[in-house]
């Protein structure tokens, strides 16, 4: 039984060491000053990622944001204010489908209520749909959390003679504080790799665009246009995208259960 | 038989303080339960009392009633009059924080906020007050002080509340609840998760702490509620049973059922 549980475990590391190695085989020959600096190439010519990280990042801040504070008073109405009221089921029950949903119809989504009326893509409906994602996992993360706080702290909160958006704000956030950040560092981490909610939404752009109400390239539309193209060039660059990708994903996992590991310390 | 429950009875003779605090005709539910049953009494000023029973006997809800700490959770509801220095709290009127401002409470389990000792203390201080930063460094002082806290952590003010041992940090929990300056401090079970030691700190705070403050304890420890109270509430199933002077509930008690419990017949 537990040789059978090891190989199933080696298994399952095994293929994240062989997609971590192809990556970092591939992927660093390609990393060069330029990749940082320089815009997506037309097929054939040298060039780098600059425009799709700058349109990476760009979208994911606003998607931050945006998402993050819906997200946490959304949490804290259900772990606080609303914690034994009907609607708090209603609300979680919905927010795990809209955890589970897949990524494309949140795209769609967003392309009927923003794309289509305003009659093109622009990077702003691409937040809005990466902020849509962010939502439902600050939600349950800071839920959780705040739930993990012990009643016996509210009441000695309130015991004082605090109301009780002070016994929120100054002893609940701040007891559960390190959680609620790693679940809005986890939010981060899946949308930096998503693809399907952009390609309906932010589309991609060949160059430099930081107007957030037209196309904007990112990272991993970028990866998946030219990982799919004949170009040498351009299958380098995806590769090196997807090394980036991958270890800003993995920086922010390793973030994220270095604060929560503190947390235990204590 | 059942106990006579007018309020006259349940004022021990020996005690000619005025009253701080009156119970008239409490019932309290939870849902539809009724968990306590037309409780009448009256609380001296400036002394100990303690509230023993079994568990479940409803002394620790009687003591939630005096800050009305219960309405954090629905479906608990009290009928019937608590009055502190006359006043009805139990009126819908009733300003809640300021209630708990003049009504401190100490838990079971030392609740440190999750913030420095420091802070700890100038958190409650600060919802009501504006002092400036060597008056509330003052309050620090003289709260610690008070709770015999002072000489163990005035080098570190600033580290958490949370490094503190169990004993301190109840401790620091008395001292964060006279710095806000109440009248009635109400302890439940206040010693029960601490080592021996910790408990005699504990029980000689109490002590000196009646000369100012009205003192309410629910305790499980017999030996603990004849140490340090004056008057002791003896509670059984929801109801008031007895409710004398310390000496006489533990020497000559009037009811059988106190008699049974003291003795370790049943509890």
């Amino acid at each position: 039984m537990m040789t059978l549980c090891v190989v199933a475990a080696g298994i399952g590391l095994a293929w994240l060491a062989l997609i971590l190695g192809a990556l970092v085989y591939k992927g660093l020959s390609g990393v060069s000053l330029a990749v940082f600096t320089e815009m997506t190439p037309p097929p054939g010519d040298a060039g780098g990622l600059l425009n799709a990280i700058y349109g990476s990042v760009v979208m994911t801040i606003i998607a931050v944001i945006v998402g993050t504070p819906i997200g946490v008073l959304a949490g804290t109405y259900m772990a606080e204010y609303g914690r034994f009221s009907k609607l708090t089921t209603i609300v979680r029950f919905i927010n795990d489908i809209l955890l589970s949903a897949p990524s494309i119809i949140i795209g769609l989504f967003v392309y009927e209520l923003m794309v289509r009326p305003m009659g093109h893509f622009s990077a702003i409906a691409g937040a809005v749909a990466l902020a849509i994602l962010v939502i439902p996992v600050v939600v349950r993360t800071t839920e959780d959390m705040l739930n993990l706080v012990p009643n016996a702290l509210r009441e000695a909160g309130t015991a004082i003679g605090a109301p009780r958006w002070v016994v929120i704000k100054s002893v609940a956030y701040r007891a559960a504080l390190s959680g609620i950040v790693t679940g809005i560092l986890l939010a981060i981490a899946r949308i930096s790799g998503e693809t399907a909610p952009l390609l309906f939404t932010a589309l991609n752009n060949q160059f430099w665009s930081s107007n957030l109400n037209a196309p904007m390239a990112s990272l991993p539309v970028t990866i998946f246009q030219f990982a799919l193209s004949p170009y040498e060039e351009w299958q380098q660059l995806a590769w090196t995208g997807a090394l980036i990708i991958t270890l800003t994903v993995l920086g922010l996992s390793i973030f994220a259960r270095s604060l929560t590991g503190r947390r235990e310390d204590r | 038989m059942k106990p006579m429950l007018s309020t006259e009875l349940n004022t021990p003779e020996a005690v000619v303080d005025k009253a701080k605090i009156e119970v008239k005709n409490l019932n309290f539910y939870y849902g539809q339960s009724k968990a306590l049953k037309d409780i009448s009494l009256s609380l001296p000023e400036r002394s100990v009392t303690a509230f023993i029973g079994p568990s479940g006997c409803g002394k620790s809800t009687l003591l939630r009633v005096f800050n009305r700490i219960y309405e954090l959770y629905p479906k608990q509801s009290a009928e019937g009059q608590v009055l502190l220095d006359g006043h009805n709290i139990l009126d819908r009127s009733q300003d809640l924080n300021l209630l708990r401002t003049k009504i401190g409470m100490v838990f079971q389990k030392p609740t440190p906020f999750p913030m420095s000792i420091y802070e700890n203390i100038a958190f409650g201080v600060r919802l009501y007050e504006k002092i400036s930063k060597s008056e509330m460094d003052g309050r620090v002082e003289q709260a610690l002080k008070r709770a015999a806290l002072w000489t163990e952590v005035k080098d570190k003010l600033n580290a958490s509340g949370l490094s503190l041992s169990g004993g301190q940090q109840q401790r620091l929990c008395i001292a964060r609840t006279v710095a806000v300056k109440p009248e009635v401090i109400l302890l439940d079970e206040p010693a029960s998760a601490l080592d021996p030691l910790s408990t005699a700190k504990i029980e000689e705070l109490i002590d000196e702490l009646q000369a100012d403050y009205t003192i309410v304890i629910v305790t499980h420890n017999m030996q603990q509620a004849a140490r340090v109270s004056r008057q002791t509430a003896f509670m059984y199933l929801g109801e008031l049973v007895e409710f004398d002077r310390t000496e006489k509930i533990f020497t000559s008690p009037r009811e059988k059922r106190t008699q049974d419990y003291i003795t370790g017949r049943f509890g």
